[in-house]
C-alpha cells in the first residue's frame, strides 16, 4: 500500500509540473495554444473520469460522453442566457424564433453562477445514478452494460436534438457570453484560464486517486476481478458500482463545463457515438489502470491528431486507425503499461501489483481457485 | 387499416435489413465474443464492391452478389488474421482494435476510390410494386426479406448440418478440447469470422438501390445491429431474427403513432429495458460455456 | 487523379516519418505576407460524413486559387492556401478554425457546408475580427459582420419557387426536411409564404439527420396525398428518400419533389432516372448557359476528371475566393487586413457562372435564383428564371428586423 501510494504520488506530481511548468513554457504562453492544451486537458479530465469506473470498478461506460455533454449544456446555457439579456423577455434568439414565448422553468435557475456550477456536476450524477441504480440492482455487467450506455447516449442524443424549442438542436448553442466569475471575465486564450484547467484537472485527479486508494478502491477492483464473490463476502456490490459510476459523472460534468468554456459553444456531437467511443480509445491508449495514465492518454491522443491532420492533411486518419490497432496489439495496458514494464526490466521492481494482489486476495478468499477476469 | 398493413410491411422491410447486418455480427460476436465496430465498414464495402463490380464489368447486384460476398470475406479473413485473432481472450479490447480498423477501412475508400456517393442501379426486372387492395409493396423490398430469410436458413443449415458447423460449435463450447480433437481452432474462427464480413457485404451491396454509397454509410448501421444481436441473445440465430423483427416492427408502428425521432428514441429505451430485464437475450443460448 | 493523391500522400507520409517525427512537436508558424504571399485559410471537411459535399468545395476553391496564382496573384502576390480538415465535426472546426486565424495568421477562411460548423467556427472569427467566407445557402437570421455569405439566403430560394409551384401543381404541400435548423427555418418560410397565397402545408416532419429508410415517410405520403412535397433533406438522407420515393411508383407530373438542397451531387448519387421531373429551386446549375458557367465548368472537369459535377455551392466556393481576390486588389498591400477587405468587398460585382453577383452591405450576396427540373441525364433544365437579381434578406420571415451594413437593426 505505502509504495504504490509512493508511485502514485510520483506520477501525480509529475503529471503537476507538465501540466503546471512544462507545457505553458514549451508553447511560451502563447494564447493560441494554451487554449489549445486547454482542450485537450479537459479531454483528457473526461478519460480520466471513465478510467475510473472502467479501470478500476470494469464498468465499461460506452455512454460516457453523456453526463460531459450535461455539464457543457448546462454550462452554455447560463452562459446563453447572460448573452441574451437584452433580449426582450431574456429569451435567448434561437427560442424566439422557433415560437416559445416564455424562457422554460427548467432554464430559469441558470441565471445564477451558483447554481449552474452544482447543476452542472448534480445533474449528471443524478442522470447517472438513475441508471446505475437501474443496471447494477439487476445485476447487469459487462458488454451489456457497454450496450445500454450506448443506447442510451444515442437516445439522449436524439431528444437534444429533437427538442430545438429547447436546446437548440443540431446547432447547439451558439453565441455565448464570456464567463463572469467573481468579477472576472474568464478570456479562455489567457494564462490565467489555461491554469484555471489545469487546476481543475489536477483537483479532480486528486479526488479520483483518493477514491482509488480508499477502501472503497480496492472493493471496486476486487468487484473488476470477481463480483459474485466480493457480493458473498456481503458487500453491496450494486453500491460501490453506482457511487464509480457517479464519480465518474461527475468529473465528466466538470470537464464538460469547462470545454464550453474552451470552445464557446455547446453542440450534440458531444454526446455523439464517435465522441464517446474516441473517450474509450483515449482512455485505452493511456492504460485504464491508472488515473494519470488515463489522463495522459486523452491529452496525447489529441495532440496528435492535431499534429497529424496538420502534416498530413490527406490522410492522417490513416495513421489514427492504424495508432489504436497498434496500440491493442503491442500494448494492450496502453502506455502505462509499456511504462511499466519498461521501469520493471530496468531492475527497480516496482510492488505496484500489491494493490491488485490484495484486491485478488480479497476476491478469493484465501487459496480459492483462480479467478478468471477474460469474462464475457 | 391500409395504414396499419402498409406500415407492418414497412417494418418488415427494415427488420430484413437490420437482419441481414446484425446475422454477420451475431456469428461474429456469438462464436467468439468479439465486438467488432468495423462491421458496419464491411457494410460499405460490400456496397462499394457492388459498385466497382457494375461500373467496370457492368455486372447487376444480383449477379454479383457470389463475388462481393467472396470479395468481403476476403477483407475479413485478412482483418480475422492480422488483428482479432490476437485479441480472442480479452474481448473488450476488441472494441478498440476494431475501431482503429474501421477508421482504416474508411480513410482507405476514401483515398483510393474517393469521398463522393456513389450511384449503384437495382435490379430492373424487381422494379415497380405489388399492390395488394390499399396496400403497396415495392417488389424489391420483398425480395430482400424473402432474401434475408433465405440467409438465415442457410446459416442455419450451414452450422447445424455441415461439418464446419459442427466443428464451430465445438470450439464455441470448449476450444481446448475440441483442439485435442485435432480441430484447428483458429482455421475456424477465421473462417466463422470472413463469413460473417461476407454476409455484411452482401447486406451492403444489397442496400445499395435504397441508399446512398458513401465512405461513412456504415457507421449508422453499426449501432442498430449491435443492438439486434444482443437483444436476440448471444449465439441464438432465431433470437437475432426475432429481435430484428421486433425492432423493424416496432420503429415502424411507432414512427406510425409519433415520428421517426420519437419512434427511434422509444425503440432504444425499449431495448434499454429489454436488456435490463433479460440480459440473456429473448431465445437464451441453454448450452453452458 | 485521387489515386495520385494517395500515393502522393504515402509518399511525402513516408518521408515526413524518416525526417521529421520530431517535428510533430513542434508548431507552424507563419507570419503573414513576409515573403509575399497572402495566407487564407481552407476549412472543408475531407474525412467523416460531410466529406462527400465539402471535398468538391474544397477542390473549387482550390482551383480557383491555383487560378489567381497562375494569372501573377494579387498585385504580384500569391495567395497561400493553408488546408485544414475539420472531419465533420463542429468541435474540431472550432480548433481548426482557432489554427487557421490565430496560428497561421490567415486574413480570410473559406470554409464549411453545415449550420453547425459554421456556429462553431463564428466565436473564433468574431472574436479576432476575421472574415469567415461562407459559400453554403443557408437558414438566415444571421447578420454577422465577419462571414461573407456566398450562398443563397430563404427569400432567394422561396419568394418566387413556392408561388409557381402552388400555381403549377396545387397548393397542398408535403414538408419533410432533416432534423435540423435550416429546414426547420426553411419550412417555416415556406408555411408563411403558403399562408398568403393560399395554400396549406398538410404534414411537415423531420427525420434525423443520416435516417435512411423512408418507408414510414412514403406511406404517410401516400396517406396525405398531397400537390407537392416540398424536401429540405440533405446528402445521403436526400439520396435514399429519393431513390425510395421514385422505387414506390410516384409519377412526377402528379407529384413532384421540390427540393431546395438537391443539387447535382445528390443526383448523380441517386441516379437521373430517380431525380427526372422533378424540381430544384438555387442560383446556379451545371447546365446553366453562360460563358463564364462554360469555362468554370471545363475548368473544373479537366483539373478533377470529366465524370466530376460541379453545383451551386462548389460554384460559390469558387466565385466567392475571385471575389476575395477583387477586394484585395483595391487595398494597397500594406493596408491588407480582414476589416479592410470587408469593407471594400462591399458593392462589389462579379462575373460568377451564374450571372452578375454583387456582395449586399449586410455581407450577403445578391443572387439569381433559378428553378431547374432534373432530367435522365443527371442534369438540370432551367424551368423559371429570376428575371432580376435578388437580394439577399435574411430577416425575411421576421417583421421588424433587418442585417443591415450596421448589423442587425430591430424596429
Amino acid at each position: 500500500m505505502n509504495r504504490t501510494f509512493k508511485t502514485d504520488c510520483i506520477g501525480y506530481a509529475l503529471f503537476a509540473i507538465l501540466l503546471l511548468v512544462v507545457i505553458p513554457w514549451a508553447v511560451s504562453f502563447d494564447g493560441f495554444a494554451l487554449n489549445t492544451y486547454a482542450r485537450y486537458l479537459a479531454l483528457g479530465m473526461v478519460a480520466m473520469a471513465l478510467a475510473l469506473s472502467w479501470g478500476y470498478a470494469g464498468i465499461l461506460n460506452l455512454g460516457q460522453a453523456v453526463p460531459f455533454a450535461l455539464g457543457a449544456y448546462i454550462m452554455a446555457m447560463h452562459l446563453k442566457l447572460q448573452a441574451s439579456a437584452h433580449m426582450p423577455g431574456g429569451l435567448p434568439d434561437f427560442m424566439g424564433w422557433t415560437n416559445v414565448e416564455a424562457l422554460p422553468w427548467f432554464w430559469q435557475p441558470f441565471h445564477s453562477l451558483p447554481v449552474t456550477l452544482i447543476a452542472g456536476i448534480a445533474v449528471p450524477v443524478a442522470l447517472a445514478a438513475l441508471l446505475a441504480v437501474f443496471m447494477f440492482r439487476g445485476r447487469i455487467t459487462g458488454v451489456f452494460v457497454a450496450i445500454i450506455t450506448l443506447a442510451f447516449l444515442v437516445a439522449v442524443q436524439l431528444v437534444f436534438i429533437e427538442e430545438q424549442r429547447y436546446t437548440g438542436g443540431q446547432n447547439g448553442l451558439t453565441g455565448l457570453a464570456p464567463l463572469q466569475l467573481l468579477g472576472w471575465r474568464v478570456d479562455n486564450y489567457s494564462t490565467q484560464f489555461y491554469y484555471l484547467v489545469a487546476v481543475c484537472l489536477m483537483t479532480s485527479l486528486a479526488i479520483g486517486l483518493a477514491l482509488v486508494r480508499s477502501k472503497v478502491g480496492l472493493v471496486l477492483k476486487a468487484i473488476r476481478e470477481d463480483a459474485s464473490r466480493v457480493r458473498f463476502f456481503g458487500y453491496d456490490v450494486a453500491r460501490y458500482e453506482t457511487l464509480a459510476f457517479c464519480t465518474s459523472a461527475a468529473i465528466a460534468g466538470w470537464a464538460g463545463m469547462l470545454y464550453v468554456l474552451v470552445l464557446e459553444f455547446a453542440s450534440p456531437t458531444y454526446m455523439g457515438v464517435a465522441f464517446s467511443l474516441a473517450i474509450v480509445i483515449w482512455c485505452a491508449v493511456g492504460g485504464r489502470e491508472s488515473l494519470v495514465a488515463a489522463a495522459l492518454g486523452g491529452i496525447i491522443v489529441n495532440l496528435l491528431e492535431g499534429r497529424l491532420s496538420d502534416m498530413f492533411v490527406d490522410g492522417w486518419t490513416f495513421f489514427l486507425g492504424a495508432l489504436f490497432i497498434v496500440v491493442v496489439l503491442v500494448a494492450p495496458r496502453g502506455l502505462f503499461g509499456l511504462v511499466q514494464s519498461a521501469v520493471r526490466h530496468a531492475g527497480k521492481t516496482i510492488r505496484s501489483e500489491r494493490g491488485g494482489a490484495r484486491a485478488r486476495w480479497l476476491a478469493t478468499g484465501m487459496g480459492a481457485r483462480r479467478i478468471d477476469n477474460g469474462g464475457r | 387499416m391500409d395504414a396499419f398493413l402498409n406500415q407492418a410491411f414497412a417494418g418488415l422491410s427494415m427488420a430484413s435489413i437490420l437482419l441481414m447486418v446484425a446475422l454477420g455480427l451475431a456469428i461474429i460476436y456469438g462464436a467468439m465474443g468479439v465486438i467488432n465496430l468495423a462491421h458496419g465498414e464491411f457494410v460499405m464495402l460490400g456496397a462499394y464492391s457492388a459498385w466497382l463490380l457494375q461500373t467496370s464489368l457492368g455486372l447487376g447486384i444480383l449477379v454479383a452478389l457470389p463475388i462481393v460476398f467472396l470479395m468481403v470475406a476476403l477483407v475479413g479473413l485478412l482483418v480475422e488474421r492480422g488483428v482479432v485473432r490476437w485479441l480472442y481472450h480479452r474481448p473488450l479490447d476488441t472494441i478498440l482494435a476494431t475501431w482503429g480498423v474501421a477508421i482504416l477501412l474508411q480513410q482507405l475508400v476514401r483515398s483510393v476510390i474517393g469521398s463522393e456517393s456513389r450511384y449503384v442501379a437495382g435490379p430492373t426486372i424487381l422494379d415497380g410494386n405489388l399492390v395488394l387492395g390499399g396496400v403497396v409493396m415495392s417488389n424489391y423490398r420483398i425480395f430482400l426479406i424473402f432474401f434475408s430469410l433465405a440467409v438465415v436458413a442457410a446459416t442455419w443449415f450451414l452450422l447445424k448440418r455441415s461439418e464446419f458447423g459442427t466443428k464451430l460449435r465445438a470450439v464455441i463450447q470448449n476450444k481446448e478440447i475440441s483442439e485435442c480433437y485435432g480441430i484447428r481452432a483458429d482455421r475456424v474462427y477465421a473462417l466463422a469470422f470472413a463469413y460473417g464480413a461476407g454476409l455484411a457485404g452482401m447486406a451492403g451491396a444489397l442496400i445499395t438501390p435504397l441508399v446512398s454509397v458513401t465512405p461513412s454509410m456504415g457507421t449508422y448501421l453499426v449501432v442498430d445491429a449491435f443492438l439486434v444481436v444482443i437483444v436476440g441473445g448471444v449465439g441464438s440465430l432465431l433470437g437475432t431474427v426475432a429481435a430484428a423483427g421486433m425492432v423493424g416492427e416496432a420503429t415502424a408502428m411507432f414512427s406510425m403513432l409519433m415520428n421517426d425521432t420519437i419512434g427511434r428514441i422509444a425503440v432504444l429505451l425499449a431495448i434499454i429495458f429489454l436488456i435490463r430485464f433479460k440480459p440473456m437475450g429473448l431465445f437464451p443460448d441453454k448450452v453452458r460455456r | 487523379m485521387k489515386r495520385r493523391d494517395f500515393l502522393k500522400g504515402v509518399a511525402v507520409a513516408g518521408a515526413a516519418g524518416v525526417v521529421g517525427f520530431p517535428g510533430i512537436w513542434t508548431q507552424r508558424k507563419a507570419a503573414w505576407a513576409a515573403n509575399g504571399e497572402i495566407p487564407v485559410g481552407i476549412l472543408f471537411s475531407l474525412t467523416g460524413a460531410v466529406a462527400v459535399v465539402e471535398r468538391t468545395l474544397h477542390d473549387a476553391a482550390l482551383m480557383a486559387i491555383e487560378e489567381i496564382n497562375d494569372n501573377g496573384g494579387i498585385h504580384g502576390m500569391r495567395l497561400r492556401p493553408y488546408i485544414e480538415d475539420p472531419a465533420s465535426d463542429p468541435a474540431t472546426y472550432a480548433d481548426r478554425a482557432r489554427r487557421l486565424v490565430l496560428r497561421d495568421n490567415c486574413i480570410s477562411v473559406f470554409g464549411s457546408y453545415t449550420s453547425a460548423s459554421r456556429q462553431a467556427v463564428l466565436p473564433v472569427v468574431e472574436g479576432r475580427d476575421n472574415l469567415y467566407w461562407y459559400p453554403t445557402l443557408y437558414e438566415g437570421r444571421e447578420c454577422s459582420r465577419n462571414v461573407m455569405y456566398g450562398g443563397a439566403v430563404p427569400n432567394q430560394q422561396q419568394q418566387e419557387f413556392v408561388p409557381w409551384l402552388a400555381e403549377n401543381f396545387g397548393g397542398r404541400f408535403y414538408l419533410i426536411g432533416n432534423n435540423y435548423v435550416y429546414p426547420r427555418e426553411e419550412n417555416n418560410v415556406c408555411k408563411m409564404i403558403l399562408n398568403q397565397i393560399g395554400g396549406e402545408a398538410v404534414h411537415e416532419e423531420y427525420v434525423p439527420m443520416g435516417h435512411s429508410d423512408f418507408s414510414s415517410v412514403i406511406n404517410r405520403i401516400r396517406q396525405a396525398n398531397p400537390d407537392v412535397i416540398f424536401c429540405t433533406l440533405v446528402g445521403d438522407s436526400d439520396v435514399a428518400f429519393q431513390r425510395q420515393f421514385h422505387a414506390a411508383g410516384f409519377d412526377p407530373e402528379q407529384l413532384p419533389v421540390a427540393s431546395l438542397t438537391r443539387s447535382e451531387v445528390e443526383v448523380k448519387a441517386m441516379g437521373g432516372e430517380a431525380a427526372a421531373g422533378h424540381f430544384s429551386s438555387a442560383p446556379y446549375f451545371m447546365a446553366h448557359d453562360s460563358p463564364e458557367n462554360a469555362r468554370f465548368v471545363e475548368a473544373y472537369q479537366r483539373k478533377y476528371g470529366s465524370d466530376q459535377v460541379t453545383h451551386f455551392v462548389s460554384e460559390a466556393a469558387y466565385f466567392q475566393i475571385y471575389q476575395f481576390k477583387a477586394a484585395v486588389e483595391q487595398l494597397a498591400p500594406s493596408d491588407i487586413t480582414a476589416t479592410n477587405i470587408r469593407a471594400a468587398a462591399v458593392g462589389q460585382t462579379f462575373m460568377a457562372p451564374q450571372g452578375e453577383i454583387l456582395i449586399d452591405e449586410n455581407l450577403h450576396t445578391h443572387l439569381w435564383p433559378k428553378v431547374a427540373q432534373w432530367d435522365r441525364s443527371g442534369q438540370a433544365k432551367v424551368v423559371l428564371e429570376s428575371q432580376q437579381r435578388i437580394a439577399p434578406e435574411p430577416y425575411w420571415a421576421y417583421e421588424g428586423q433587418r442585417c443591415t451594413g450596421e448589423g442587425l437593426v430591430t424596429s
